[in-house]
């Protein structure tokens, strides 16, 4: 069943003459595993950026779960879908690794035991639980990225999108970023993963989208479920 | 009109100065026509005029406020012997409401200058370099903080939290949050920016060089003296009402 839909999407920057995404059509399934490629400036994470609401297109339709984005709010989209954008540190707000985690959690009204298993569960799975009190801003480039991938993990949406989330992160933690990627597509979750690592998509293994000056030149076709 | 930036600053200073002074509706309703000419003969570019809607409100709203602490004039609204409303207070009200335009017009004027002949304007005037760095800075980095206010906003929306429907007492947590990174990125900015001007060596000769230069011309002295003409008429002919 389709997910996410995108008819003829094409989105220009103020100021700029040329479209960053220029009559993009796709059709995502629930439960796929995409690997989005392109050179910078392909129009990748504008892409990403359509897909969750943040730029309205000038042309086309997006259609999310049935319905036109349109219809929902931010953080309706932030429910289905989650996000984890190229630079961590925009998306950290709270004042330690543990509440940083936690927050999505409570404005979903999770207990305090449940809160307290997925944080653990993430910040131990990526070696992380010693930094569960330190503040999130002064941690390194790769544990901020780690931490706001746990974020959303811990959000279990039904869809996630990671844009260049192996930019800092070391060789060993990239393994573990696999793992748990292919540990939650197994179990019902859709990734798209944005990134010019080959070898982490080779490994990720999802059906193959390249963009080159803002349209899909080449798309590998449906991922067999 | 192409004027120097100084001829610019003075227009702003003389409306900013008038909007300050005088307080009556009519006078300040002038103040803002004749402004509103200012950036028309300046070619500021008009759609910026949109972004006015959204204090339209704001500006709205303190001027009802506002119009309720004065008790001089004519009641309009009583209750018992107590006047809520009054005649003076509405006049008050558009008062403020019309010198908060006033002010955001005058700025406006500036709007299609170049940054740097700014700085460079604000040399020659004679305004410590330091202070002038500190403007600079300021201006580069204002776009920079909206844009991570806006990316914390949608971080946060992203995490499943609606802004619109969050209970009055979380506001403030919910604000905490928000701000909190933002001034923290401030500091950190701030901190890095001072290492980095250390490192190239800031301040470190009382002589600096210019690769940009700004001059007055004919036009400048001829807009200057006009403006400074109106002004004194305008402050002459409130006298003499």
């Amino acid at each position: 069943m389709t997910f996410i839909s995108l008819q003829e999407v094409s989105y220009t920057y103020n100021g700029r003459k040329e479209a960053a995404v220029k009559n993009v059509s796709l059709s995502i399934a629930e439960r796929e595993k995409i690997s989005l490629t392109g050179l910078n400036g392909s129009g990748k994470s504008t892409l990403a950026k359509l897909i969750l609401g943040l730029l309205k297109p000038q042309t086309g339709k997006i259609v999310l779960d049935g319905l036109p984005l349109g219809k929902y709010s931010l953080a309706k989209i932030g429910e289905k879908v989650g996000y984890v954008v190229q630079n961590p540190s925009q998306m950290l707000f709270n004042t330690s690794v543990f509440n940083e985690i936690a927050f999505g959690l409570k404005w979903k009204g999770k207990g305090k035991d449940e809160i307290f298993h997925f944080c653990k569960k993430y910040l131990e799975f990526f070696e992380l639980w010693h930094l569960r009190d330190e503040l999130p801003f002064n941690l390194s480039e790769g544990q901020k990225q780690l931490v706001v991938i746990c974020a959303v993990l811990a959000l279990q949406p039904r869809f996630l999108i990671l844009d260049e989330p192996t930019k800092s992160i070391d060789t060993f933690r990239k393994k573990r970023l696999i793992d748990i990627l292919q540990e939650i597509w197994h179990l019902g979750t859709g990734v798209m993963v944005i990134s010019h690592d080959m070898e982490f998509l080779t490994a990720f293994d999802g059906r193959r989208i390249h963009m080159e000056k803002g349209e899909v030149v080449e798309d590998a076709g449906r991922y067999q479920n | 009109m192409q004027v120097d930036i100084r001829t610019k600053l003075l227009i702003v200073a003389i409306f900013s100065a008038l909007a300050l002074v005088y307080q009556n509706p009519l006078i300040l309703g002038i103040i803002l026509l004749l402004n509103l000419l200012t950036v028309i003969l300046f070619r500021v570019p008009l759609q910026i005029f949109r972004e006015f809607k959204g204090f339209i409100y704001m500006y709205a709203v303190l001027m009802v406020i506002q119009s309720f602490f004065v008790r001089d004039g004519e009641p309009l609204l009583q209750l018992g012997n107590i006047y809520l409303l009054t005649t003076d207070g509405v006049l008050y009200g558009i008062s403020i409401m019309l010198r908060f335009f006033i002010l955001a017009c005058s700025g406006i004027i500036l709007l299609n200058c170049n940054t740097s002949e700014l700085i460079l304007a604000l040399v020659k005037l004679r305004i410590p370099y330091e202070i002038v760095f500190m403007i600079q800075v300021g201006i580069r980095f204002i776009p920079v903080f909206m844009g991570e206010l806006q990316n914390i906003f949608h971080g946060i929306q992203l995490r499943g939290v609606d802004l619109r429907r969050v209970y009055k007492r979380k506001v403030l947590k919910v604000y905490v949050s928000i701000f909190s990174p933002v001034i923290y990125s401030v500091l950190q900015k701030a901190e890095k920016l001072s290492i980095l001007l250390e490192l190239r060596g800031f301040r470190k000769s009382p002589a600096r060089t210019y690769y940009r230069d700004i001059s007055l011309s004919r036009i400048d002295y001829v807009v200057m003296t006009l403006s400074l003409i109106v002004t004194v008429a305008l402050i002459y002919a409130v006298r003499n009402l």
